[in-house]
């Protein structure tokens, strides 16, 4: 526990510097992520746009604890990720198009097994699993099992998933991509709702009306970087630009001739 | 699903308990899976009562191939013993097969290249064999059989013209003994008679021994196989593996957890393995008993549970070895390519310890397989000493210690965790050296 070492605010999500670099065989070293600042507060939607390869994903996996990062320091409720991993993987929800079901269980089993090593124990449990039937509509489908699910009732499924602990914070890594519009409408809906709940959401998309429309806040990165962050009059401002689609033109160009 | 909460728990204690969480889950989803189910637990239990059916119809049905097989024997032999030679081997149809006798009185008996070229001569007139009796009954020269060993043909027409010789030649040694007046058993001072003094049930135990240890290697290797693969690369390949990384666990517990669900599916499979090898051995290994060849087979329980700890070690060294190799593919296909040849690796040396003269002792004792086959056999036939047992469990233990570390070394490792294609063994040391790894 280093919650001690981080200062109490409300800040839910901090980064500072963070670096991610890989050996790959043929490319050598690849720096993924190259210094990422970023903090997100409670009860705040903070979307991170960029391009596919921008780094994205990297960053929100050393969030999540799935990936160490190389260098830089981040904190998750205020306990640091590097220090005490299995702490913050307590305190999040993370979501993304690789956080497949388990094929062979049921959506039920699916959501026991994870409330149960999540600490919730018999009546906690049983009421946690129920509401997650009830809110996100698993009654019909969720004592099948997941391999024989459509794509909208297993997101609906890794939905409940994630928030089976009811988390303080939420990471969701292009929480849309692949699905159709009601499902896509829906996860939405979920993020919206989060917010009401207090919920630090931090997602990555890269569709530009989702973040016009979701985020309090909006971090762009590109090419490992975080360009600008802020809300979207606040980058509007800085880029002299009005549309969402133009600021993120204009801090791509400014970086390239940078 | 009903694992209890290793949240509250502290220590090693607490490590474990989330280890058999998932490893709960791991078995309930294996179990669930027709391919782990089929290879794992179906076909073992149902391979070896086909296996031995099959083996006892294959020597039912070469002996009825043998009986009713048509022969011919080419007899050289001077004119006096001729007709009574002919008759002796000529005689009746046997199982619907025949001996017939082709006249040879072209060669001299001494002729021996001549003899033996003509038997192995490609004419299909040529006789299968040809028996070559001495032209003068007192010579001490012998009757001389020759055949090709390398024509099925050829050796039922030597071992048809062996067995009516030795009955003529019994026939002959009566009428002399009765023209003489004398016992016949004078004229054969030395009826040399081998008669094994071991029980059938022993023998039994004895083909056990032979079997049953390089069996128990075999099935704990194809028990661990497919769960291996199943829980890494197959992981990987349904896009779970950061699923599983997500898991509020230590990183120890969801690795130790993976490699207790092999090593239970391992021993499950050995076990059942057992069973089946028990009860369709005794019952169709008996049908040969009527072709002379019968022996009592019974599961040796006693043993079996003496060795039960070595081998549940044994099963632990496995499995984590598996796991751990088969954590380097990306996909479960890569994932069997890379295990096939591994699995030869603990299948050989078992293969090799069942070589007659290799004995479990002090220094087979350290040798990873060879011991645990050594030991079963030697619990079998009663024959083992208590220093290399304890020796044996020894080695076993460390080799399972050392496995276990490696397969969590490389399961912890986020680029085994997460590669999208199959690292290399390069790579693979590479990582193992690396300092850093998840927890």
């Amino acid at each position: 526990m280093t919650e001690a070492t981080v200062p109490a605010t409300d800040v839910a999500i901090l980064a500072e510097g963070l670096v991610k670099t890989f050996q790959d065989p043929q490319r050598g070293t690849v720096e993924a992520v190259r210094g990422v600042d970023l903090d997100c507060r409670r009860g705040e939607i903070y979307g991170l746009l960029g391009p596919n390869g921008a780094g994205k994903t990297t960053t929100l996996r050393m969030l999540s604890t799935i990936l160490a990062p190389t260098a830089g320091r981040a904190a998750i409720d205020g306990v640091d990720v590097d220090e005490d991993p299995l702490e913050v993987r307590r305190r999040i929800g993370f979501l993304s198009g690789s956080t497949g079901l388990y094929p062979r269980l049921t959506g039920r089993e699916t959501l026991r097994y994870f409330g149960k090593l999540h600490g919730l124990e018999d009546d906690a449990l049983d009421a946690a699993v129920e509401r997650a039937f009830e809110t996100f509509g698993l009654h019909d489908f969720g004592d099948g099992r997941c391999e024989s699910l459509s794509t909208g009732q297993k997101q609906r499924v890794s939905i409940a998933r994630a928030v089976i602990h009811d988390p303080p914070v939420l990471i969701l890594d292009e929480p849309t991509t692949g699905l159709d519009i009601m499902a896509s409408s829906d996860m939405i809906d979920f993020i919206e709702s989060r917010r009401t709940a207090g919920t630090c959401v931090l997602f990555s998309t890269h569709i530009l009306s989702e973040a016009e429309r979701l985020c309090d806040r909006i971090g762009v990165v590109y090419g490992g970087r975080m360009l600008a962050a802020g809300t979207l009059d606040e980058l509007r401002a800085d880029t002299g630009t009005e549309w969402l689609e133009d600021v993120f033109r204009e801090l791509v160009r400014r970086a390239d001739e940078a | 699903m009903s694992a209890s909460s290793p949240k509250e728990r502290s220590g090693a204690l607490g490590v474990l308990a989330a280890a058999l969480a998932v490893a709960r889950k791991e078995l309930v989803e294996g179990f669930r899976d027709r391919q782990t189910l089929i290879y794992t637990f179906v076909l073992p239990v149902c391979m070896y009562p086909a296996m031995f059916w099959v083996m006892v119809q294959g020597v039912l049905v070469v002996q009825g191939q043998k009986g009713a097989k048509d022969v011919s024997v080419g007899l050289v032999a001077a004119a006096d013993d001729f007709d009574a030679a002919r008759a002796a081997v000529e005689d009746l149809p046997e199982s619907g097969g025949r001996t017939t006798i082709e006249v040879v009185d072209a060669l001299p008996s001494d002729d021996i290249e001549s003899l033996q070229a003509l038997v192995d001569s490609d004419d299909e007139d040529a006789p299968d064999a040809l028996l070559v009796l001495p032209a003068d009954r007192d010579d001490e020269r012998k009757a001389a059989v020759y055949y090709d060993s390398t024509d099925s043909r050829s050796e039922i027409a030597r071992e048809r013209v062996e067995r009516r010789l030795s009955s003529w030649a019994d026939e002959l040694r009566n009428e002399e003994a009765e023209r003489r007046e004398i016992d016949p058993d004078v004229l054969d001072p030395f009826d040399v008679r081998s008669a094994s003094v071991a029980e059938k049930k022993d023998e039994g135990a004895l083909v056990l021994s032979l079997m049953l240890p390089m069996l128990l290697v075999v099935m704990c290797v194809l028990g661990a196989f497919f769960p291996a693969v199943d829980l890494t690369a197959g992981e990987k390949e349904r896009h779970t593996a950061e699923t599983t990384m997500l898991l509020p666990l230590p990183r120890l517990s969801v690795h130790l957890g993976k490699i207790f669900a092999v090593c239970a599916a391992s021993i499950i499979a050995t076990a059942l393995n057992l069973l089946a090898l028990g009860l369709s051995a005794g019952h169709l290994l008996g049908q040969l008993s009527a072709l002379g060849e019968g022996v009592v087979v019974e599961l040796p329980l006693g043993a079996l549970a003496a060795v039960a700890p070595l081998a549940v070690l044994f099963a632990f060294f496995v499995s984590a070895a598996l796991t751990g190799l088969a954590s380097l593919a990306a996909s479960f296909k890569e994932g069997q390519a890379l295990l096939g040849p591994v699995q030869m690796l603990f299948i050989m040396p078992a293969v090799a310890a069942s070589l007659p003269g290799i004995e479990l002792d002090a220094g087979t004792a350290w040798i990873p397989v060879v011991n645990v086959a050594l030991a079963f056999r030697g619990l079998l036939v009663g024959d083992v000493e208590t220093l290399p047992l304890v020796l044996c469990a020894v080695a076993l233990t460390a080799s399972a210690a050392l496995a276990i570390w490696f397969s969590v070394r490389l399961l912890s490792n986020e680029e085994v965790a997460l590669s999208g294609e199959t690292l290399s063994m390069g790579r693979l040391f590479r990582l193992l050296r690396a300092e850093r790894v998840q927890s």
